[in-house]
C-alpha cells in the first residue's frame, strides 16, 4: 500500500524511476492524455455553439450574399467583395448617426443612473425602519421583462395617459412621436428599470468599506462629505468600474424598449444601434452588412471591457 | 485637554442593561483603565464617551460641559481602534493627514506637524508607503499617531494591545506610558487584562455587568478591594478566596467550610467579622505571598496544615497548590520550601486576610495597612 502511494505521488525522482513500479504515476500521466480525449466532445460542442457562428459572421460580412440570392450560405464566397462591407460602414451616414444616437443614451442614462443608485445606496448604509422593505421595492424594476416595461412606459406616456394628466399637460403634448421628447423618454423608462442594478451592485461595493474606518474617519472630523470623498468613494473603485462598464454595454444594446415604445421613431429620433440593425437584417435583408457591423460593435465593446479589467487588474496588483 | 465626569449613566439595549448608574470623575490628564472582563460594559462605557453611543440616562460631561447634542465630527475625541481602522487604501502620510486635512489646514502646517508625528512614532522612512504594507506594530504606531496629531481633548484607547505579539505589547505599554506623559493628554484606556492596567493607568475602574465594583489607584484597589469581585479580578496569581459559614463556639470563631476544613478567625480579620454582626455566609480572602511557612511570625496569624499537590516556577518564586482537607490553597514558595507529595504546616497572615459578606460579596471591616 506504502508502495501505491508513494508510486502515485512521485516524491523523488527514484520512485518515478523504479524498474518495476512507476505505474500509478505512468497511468497518471497517460491519464491526462485519455482525460483530454474525454473532454474533447464537450469542448468541441462549445467551439461550435460560439466560435463557429462568429467565423460564419466573419465569412458573410466579407461578401454581398442575402438570402434572396437564393444560394446556400456558404456558397456566399461567389460574391466575395473583400473589405467592401467594412468601408461601407465607415462611411454610412446613417449607422453613424444611430451610434451617435446610442451614444447619447448611453451619455445620459449611465450617468443619471450612476448617480441615482449611489445617492439611494448611501441611504441604506445604516439601518432604518422598513430598510428591507424598501430594498426589494427599489429592487423590483430590475426583474420586469423589458418588453413589458417598455409597455407600461408606451402607456404611461400616451397624450391621454398618467403623466400628462399628473403634470396637468394636454393631451396633445406628446413624448414618444415627439421629435425632442422620445428620446428622453425612453431614457427615462430605461433609468427607471435599471437605477436597480447600479443600486445593487454599489449598495453592495459601500458595505464593503468597513464600518470602523468610517467612524475612525467621523471621530478624526472628517464631515460626511469628507469621508465620502475620501474614504468611501476611492474603496469603491473597481466596484464602480464594474457598475459603469456594465450598464454602458448593456446601453449600448438598448433594443426592447425603443422598439415596443417609438418603433425607433419618430423618424429615426430613437433608432439606436441595435434597432438599426433590426432594420437592416429584417426590412432591407441586408446580412452581409449587418454581419460586418455586428462584429465591429463586438469588437470595440470587447475593448472597452478589456481595458475596465485591465484597470482594475492594475489596482489589484 | 479635558476632565470628564460620567453622571449616573445607565445604557440599556431593549432589557439588557449593559450599564448601570455608573459615575466616574476623572481628572485633565489623567490616564484611566476601565478594567472588567469582556461584555462587562466598558466597551459600552467608551462609545458612550466617544459620543458612539447615547447613554440612556444620565449625562457625560467634559470641563463640565454637555457634548450630547455635539456631532461626532466635532467633539474632537482621540480613538484608538482594537483592530486601529487604519485607511489601508492611502498611504502613511495621507492616513497621518488625514484629521488635518479635513479641517482644511494649509498644505506646509499639514506636512511640517505630519513629519513631526511620524519621527516621533518612528514612521518616517514609511511615509510614502501604502499603510497596507506596515506590519501590525506599525499600524498600532500609525492609528496612535492619527490620533494624536489633532490634538484631542481626551484620547479613548479600546484594548489597543491585544493584538500585538508578547514582546511588542510589553514594549508598547512602556510606549504609551511616555507618550501619554509627553502628550498630557486625559486618556481612557479599556483592558480586560488586569496586569496592563495596573500598569499603565493612575486609577482603574473595575467593572463587572455593567456596574462600577470600585475605582481607586492601582495598589489602592489591589490591597484594599472593596467587594469579592474586585478581589479576584485584580492581582497575579489570584486571591485564594474560601467560602463558609461563620459558627461561634465557646467564645471562639471559626470559618467552616463544606469540604470540612475549619479555619479559626482570630485577630484582625476575626474583629472585623464580629463587627459584621448579621452574617452566616462569608468568603474569606488572602493572597498567595501572604501565606507563609516555618516559623510563625505573629500570634494571631492562623495555622493551617495540608498536602503539598504541586508547585508550578513563575520566575524566580515558584507556586505551590496546597491542599488542606479538601480546599486548595495557593501560596508563594520564596525559598524553594516545599516538595510535591509532602505534608506541610503553613500560616495565613491574620493582618492580611479580607472578609466578604457571602451575601452581597461587600467587604467587612476596616483596610488592611
Amino acid at each position: 500500500m506504502t508502495d501505491l502511494i508513494s508510486d502515485m505521488v512521485p516524491l523523488d525522482s527514484t520512485a518515478s524511476e523504479s524498474p518495476e513500479g512507476g505505474y500509478w504515476y505512468r497511468m497518471s500521466r497517460d491519464g491526462q492524455k485519455l482525460g483530454r480525449w474525454f473532454v474533447a466532445p464537450t469542448v468541441l460542442l462549445l467551439l461550435f455553439i460560439v466560435v463557429f457562428p462568429l467565423l460564419m459572421q466573419l465569412y458573410l460580412s466579407l461578401t454581398w450574399w442575402t438570402p434572396l440570392d437564393g444560394t446556400r450560405w456558404y456558397k456566399a464566397y461567389e460574391s466575395f467583395n473583400f473589405a467592401d462591407n467594412y468601408w461601407r460602414l465607415v462611411t454610412d451616414r446613417d449607422l453613424w448617426a444611430a451610434l451617435l444616437r446610442t451614444g447619447a443614451v448611453i451619455a445620459v442614462a449611465v450617468p443619471l443612473q450612476f448617480g441615482l443608485g449611489l445617492g439611494l445606496a448611501y441611504l441604506f448604509i445604516d439601518d432604518f425602519p422598513g430598510r428591507k422593505i424598501f430594498y426589494s421595492i427599489i429592487l423590483t424594476p430590475m426583474m420586469i421583462v423589458p418588453a413589458v416595461v417598455g409597455l407600461i412606459f408606451f402607456l404611461l406616456f400616451q397624450g391621454t395617459g398618467p403623466v400628462n394628466g399628473t403634470l396637468g399637460l394636454p393631451a396633445n403634448f406628446s413624448w414618444l412621436t415627439s421629435v425632442d421628447r422620445a428620446m428622453l423618454s425612453v431614457i427615462i423608462a430605461d433609468t427607471w428599470q435599471w437605477t436597480p442594478l447600479m443600486f445593487l451592485i454599489l449598495l453592495a461595493g459601500m458595505l464593503g468599506v468597513p464600518s470602523d474606518q468610517l467612524l475612525a474617519a467621523r471621530l478624526l472630523g472628517g464631515s460626511n462629505w469628507q469621508n465620502f470623498c475620501r474614504i468611501i468613494l476611492p474603496r469603491m473603485k473597481p466596484v464602480i468600474i464594474i457598475a459603469l462598464v456594465l450598464r454602458t454595454v448593456e446601453c449600448f444594446k438598448i433594443f426592447d424598449l425603443t422598439f415596443i415604445m417609438t418603433k425607433g421613431g419618430p423618424g429615426v429620433a430613437t433608432e439606436t444601434i441595435s434597432l438599426f440593425l433590426y432594420k437592416k437584417t429584417f426590412a432591407d435583408l441586408d446580412w452581409a452588412y449587418v454581419a460586418a457591423v455586428g462584429l465591429t460593435i463586438l469588437f470595440a465593446l470587447s475593448l472597452l471591457a478589456a481595458g475596465g479589467l485591465a484597470y482594475m487588474a492594475k489596482k489589484k496588483g | 485637554m479635558s476632565s470628564i465626569q460620567i453622571q449616573d449613566v445607565t445604557k440599556s439595549f431593549g432589557d439588557f442593561k449593559a450599564v448601570s448608574n455608573l459615575c466616574l470623575d476623572i481628572a485633565e490628564g489623567e490616564f484611566v483603565a476601565l478594567l472588567g472582563p469582556s461584555g462587562c460594559g466598558k466597551t459600552t462605557t467608551m462609545n458612550m464617551i466617544a459620543g458612539l453611543e447615547d447613554p440612556s440616562e444620565g449625562s457625560i460631561l467634559f470641563n463640565g460641559q454637555d457634548l450630547s447634542s455635539t456631532r461626532i465630527q466635532d467633539r474632537n475625541i482621540g480613538f484608538v481602534f482594537q483592530n486601529y481602522a487604519i485607511f489601508t487604501h492611502l498611504t502613511v502620510f495621507k492616513n497621518l493627514a488625514y484629521g488635518l486635512a479635513v479641517r482644511h489646514l494649509p498644505k506646509q502646517d499639514i506636512e511640517r506637524r505630519v513629519k513631526a508625528m511620524a519621527d516621533r512614532m518612528g514612521l518616517s522612512h514609511r511615509l510614502d508607503q501604502k499603510a497596507s504594507s506596515l506590519s501590525v506594530n506599525e499600524m498600532q504606531k500609525l492609528a496612535i499617531g492619527r490620533s494624536a496629531i489633532v490634538e484631542p481633548r481626551i484620547f479613548l484607547l479600546d484594548e489597543p494591545l491585544s493584538n500585538l505579539d508578547a514582546a511588542f505589547r510589553a514594549y508598547m505599554r512602556a510606549e504609551l506610558k511616555v507618550l501619554q506623559r509627553e502628550f498630557g493628554q486625559t486618556m481612557i484606556y479599556v483592558t480586560h487584562d488586569q496586569i496592563e492596567a495596573m500598569s499603565l493607568a493612575d486609577k482603574i475602574a473595575i467593572i463587572d455587568r455593567g456596574k462600577l465594583m470600585q475605582y481607586g489607584a492601582p495598589l489602592e484597589v489591589y490591597n484594599n478591594p472593596t467587594n469579592r469581585f474586585v478581589a479576584n479580578f485584580v492581582g497575579s496569581p489570584r486571591m485564594n478566596l474560601v467560602d463558609g459559614e461563620v459558627k461561634n463556639t465557646g467564645g471562639s470563631m471559626k470559618l467552616v467550610i463544606e469540604t470540612g476544613l475549619e479555619i479559626p478567625l482570630s485577630g484582625r480579620v476575626g474583629a472585623d467579622i464580629a463587627s459584621h454582626r448579621s452574617t452566616q455566609r462569608m468568603s474569606l480572602g488572602i493572597r498567595p505571598q501572604d501565606i507563609y511557612l516555618g516559623d510563625l511570625h505573629h500570634t494571631d496569624d492562623i495555622p493551617l496544615s495540608g498536602l503539598v499537590e504541586e508547585v508550578e516556577r513563575i520566575g524566580p518564586k515558584r507556586l505551590a497548590y496546597i491542599t488542606a482537607k479538601g480546599t486548595r490553597f495557593l501560596a508563594v514558595d520564596e525559598r524553594d520550601y516545599m516538595t510535591p507529595g509532602s505534608e506541610v504546616e503553613f500560616f495565613l497572615a491574620a493582618e492580611k486576610c479580607m472578609a466578604f459578606d457571602g451575601a452581597t460579596g461587600e467587604r467587612m471591616g476596616g483596610r488592611v495597612q
